[in-house]
C-alpha cells in the first residue's frame, strides 16, 4: 500500500470555512455527489481496520476534500501507558491520507487496561496538568506533527479541581505546544451544567492556539431537579450556541468550523445546511476583512 | 486527595459495578447531587457500548428483543471490557457469553448466530490479500502440490452450526418478505464468509469445509486433502480447488518459498 501512486488529490490543509463529519450513512451520496463544503472531518478509530468499505470510501472522499483526523479513542488523560497500537494505526492512517488536522480530547477512556469508550473528565489539577501536557507531548513526538486538544462536555467536578477547565486548557497547549480544537457546543453544554459563563470561558481561551472549531446539537435530560444537557450529536445546532459561535469567531476570526452530527443523521442537505449557516457568519463577521 | 490513577480505578469501579460513597465524596455537589451528576457518565457508557453490540449483532437483538438485548449486554460489558480505544474491537466474546447466560438457554442457536454475526463484522473490516491464481498453481510440478501451504483470504471465516443459522439469519433481514419461520429440524450448516464487493455467506459441504478448515489452519495440501476425504468420501479435490481458486477464496502466500517450499522442520 505504502508505494502505490497516490491519485490526484487537493492539497492538505484545513480552509477556514464549514467541513462535515463524514459518516458511513452518507459514504456513497458524498463521493458521488461531491457536495459544496470545505473539508471534512472522520473518526480516526473508523479506519483502524485493514481493509474494507470504510478505507475506500475515505480515499475516494480524500481525492475531492482536504479531511482532518478527529480522535475518541486515544485516551490521553489515563494513567497507563499510551497505547502504542492505537498510534502506530493512527500514524498509518496520517502517512496514508495526509489530513490537515489530527485532534483528540481533554478527557480519558481507560484504566488498567480497560476502556469505557467514552470522554472521561479529568480532575484539573497540577497533577494532572503535568501528565496531560507530557502524553500530549508524547503523541505529538511519535506523530512528528502537531495535534489538537478539544475540551470535552462534562456531566461533573471533582473536588479537588483547582484550576478552572480554560486555564488547564491554555496551559496544555503552552506546555505541549499543541493546538487547541474549540467545541463550542461543548462550552455551552459544561457552562450550563456546571452554571459557569460561557463568555468568561471564551475571552480565556488564548486566540492564537486555536486552530478548529466544532458546532453540534446536545439533547436536554429533565430531572425534578432540574435539566442536564447532554452532548449527544443528533440534532441541529442550538440558538444559543449559535449565538456563540458568533461571539467566538469576531474573538478568534475565520477557523475551520465542523458541523458534527453522529446519530440520528439527518439526509445531506441538512447538514450542508448547517455548513452554510457558519460559513455566513464567518463572511459576515469578516466582510470588512475580506 | 486521590491520586489521578486512584480516582480512575475508583471512576471505572463505579461506572461499571457500583459507586461507594467514597468515591462519590470526590464529585462537587453542584447544580446536582453527585449520584445524579455521575449517573450521566454511566447511562453514556453503557449507552454507547450497547450500541455498539447493537450495530455488530443486529439479528441477535431481533431475535431476543431490545429489552433482552440491552440486559444481556449489561450483563455482559462489565465481565468482558473493552480492550481497545476503538469500539470495533468490543464484542467479540459476545457469543461465548450468550451460551453461558442462563436467561438465554432456551434459545439455543443464539450464540451460533452471534458468533455468526462476529465473523461478518470481522469479514467487513479485514484486509485484502492477493488471490491466488490459476496460473500460479500451473507454473508448479504436479510432484509438489502435496506439499503446498496455502492461505485464507483474510476476509474469509469458516463457521460450523448444528443449527440452520444461515436460514435464521435471512428471515431476520429487515427486508425479508414471507414468513419468519425457520425449522429447527433442517439441521445444521457449514459457511464460509468472505467478503467480495460485499460480505457474503456461502455454504459449504462436508469436504470443502474440512479442506478450508486444514488450509485456515496451515496444513499442507495432502494434509488438507486427507481431512476433505475423511469428511466427505465423494470428495472431488480438483474441482474442489479450482472453484475456490475461481471465487477468490484462497490468497497468494506472499513468500512464494513458503508455497513451494517443504514443511519447515
Amino acid at each position: 500500500m505504502a508505494d502505490a501512486i497516490m491519485p490526484d488529490r487537493v492539497d492538505s490543509p484545513i480552509p477556514a470555512k464549514a467541513g462535515i463529519g463524514l459518516r458511513a450513512e452518507h459514504y456513497r451520496e458524498v463521493t458521488d455527489s461531491l457536495p459544496t463544503v470545505g473539508w471534512l472531518e472522520v473518526h480516526s478509530e473508523n479506519y483502524f481496520g485493514d481493509g474494507g468499505a470504510p478505507l475506500e470510501y475515505l480515499e475516494r472522499a480524500r481525492e475531492h476534500y482536504p479531511i482532518s483526523l478527529h480522535g475518541v479513542g486515544l485516551s490521553i488523560g489515563s494513567c497507563d501507558p499510551l497505547n502504542q497500537r492505537h498510534l502506530a494505526k493512527l500514524k498509518s492512517l496520517i502517512q496514508i491520507y495526509e489530513p490537515g488536522l489530527v485532534s483528540d480530547h481533554l478527557s480519558w477512556s481507560s484504566v488498567d487496561g480497560s476502556y469505557l469508550n467514552d470522554l472521561l473528565p479529568l480532575p484539573y489539577t497540577e497533577e494532572a496538568l503535568r501528565h496531560f501536557a507530557e502524553r500530549v507531548q508524547q503523541a505529538q513526538d511519535y506523530l512528528g506533527r502537531e495535534i489538537l486538544i478539544e475540551n470535552p462536555s462534562s456531566y461533573l467536578q471533582y473536588t479537588h479541581s483547582t484550576i478552572p477547565e480554560w486555564d488547564f486548557l491554555d496551559e496544555v497547549a503552552r506546555i505541549s505546544g499543541c493546538g487547541i480544537l474549540l467545541d463550542i457546543n461543548n462550552i455551552h453544554v459544561s457552562a450550563t451544567n456546571h452554571g459557569y459563563d460561557a463568555q468568561q470561558y471564551l475571552r480565556a481561551i488564548p486566540a492564537n492556539k486555536v486552530r478548529e472549531m466544532h458546532l453540534a446539537g446536545f439533547t436536554v435530560n429533565r430531572y425534578p431537579e432540574g435539566e442536564i444537557l447532554i452532548d449527544t450529536h443528533n440534532a441541529p445546532v442550538a440558538d444559543e450556541v449559535w449565538a456563540l459561535y458568533n461571539q467566538a469567531v469576531k474573538r478568534l476570526g475565520n477557523l475551520p468550523t465542523l458541523i458534527e452530527w453522529d446519530t440520528d443523521l439527518p439526509p445531506l442537505p441538512v447538514l450542508l445546511n448547517e455548513a452554510r449557516r457558519a460559513d455566513e457568519i464567518m463572511e459576515k463577521a469578516h466582510a470588512l476583512v475580506a | 486527595m486521590p491520586s489521578l490513577l486512584e480516582l480512575q480505578r475508583q471512576f471505572s469501579e463505579g461506572v461499571l459495578r457500583s459507586a461507594g460513597s467514597k468515591f462519590m465524596q470526590h464529585i462537587r455537589p453542584g447544580r446536582f447531587a453527585p449520584a445524579r451528576h455521575f449517573q450521566v457518565y454511566r447511562n453514556n457508557v453503557f449507552e454507547s457500548l450497547t450500541n455498539a453490540l447493537k450495530a455488530v449483532y443486529p439479528v441477535t437483538e431481533r431475535l431476543v428483543g431490545d429489552g433482552f438485548f440491552r440486559y444481556a449486554a449489561a450483563s455482559y460489558i462489565p465481565l468482558h471490557r473493552p480492550e481497545s480505544g476503538n469500539l470495533h474491537d468490543f464484542g467479540e466474546h459476545f457469543a461465548g457469553f450468550l451460551s453461558g447466560f442462563p436467561p438465554a438457554r432456551e434459545l439455543v442457536y443464539l450464540p451460533d448466530v452471534a458468533r455468526l454475526e462476529w465473523a461478518m463484522h470481522e469479514s467487513f473490516h479485514a484486509g485484502v490479500g492477493q488471490p491466488l491464481a490459476l496460473t500460479t498453481l500451473s507454473s508448479i510440478p504436479a510432484e509438489e502440490y502435496g506439499n503446498l501451504r496455502f492461505r485464507l483470504q483474510p476476509s474469509a471465516r469458516l463457521l460450523a452450526s448444528s443449527y440452520p443459522i444461515l436460514r435464521i439469519w435471512q428471515v431476520n433481514q429487515p427486508d425479508h418478505a414471507g414468513s419468519p419461520d425457520v425449522n429447527l429440524e433442517e439441521g445444521g450448516v457449514k459457511l464460509l464468509v468472505i467478503r467480495r464487493q460485499e460480505v457474503e455467506m456461502r455454504t459449504l459441504s462436508d469436504g470443502d469445509y474440512s479442506l478450508l478448515s486444514a488450509i485456515d489452519a496451515g496444513s499442507t495440501l495432502a494434509q488438507a486433502a486427507r481431512a476433505a476425504m475423511d469428511a466427505q468420501a465423494d470428495y472431488d479435490l480438483t474441482g474442489a480447488l479450482a472453484s475456490q481458486i475461481q471465487l477468490g477464496t484462497l490468497a497468494q502466500v506472499e513468500n512464494e518459498k513458503k508455497i513451494t517450499g517443504n514443511p519447515v522442520l
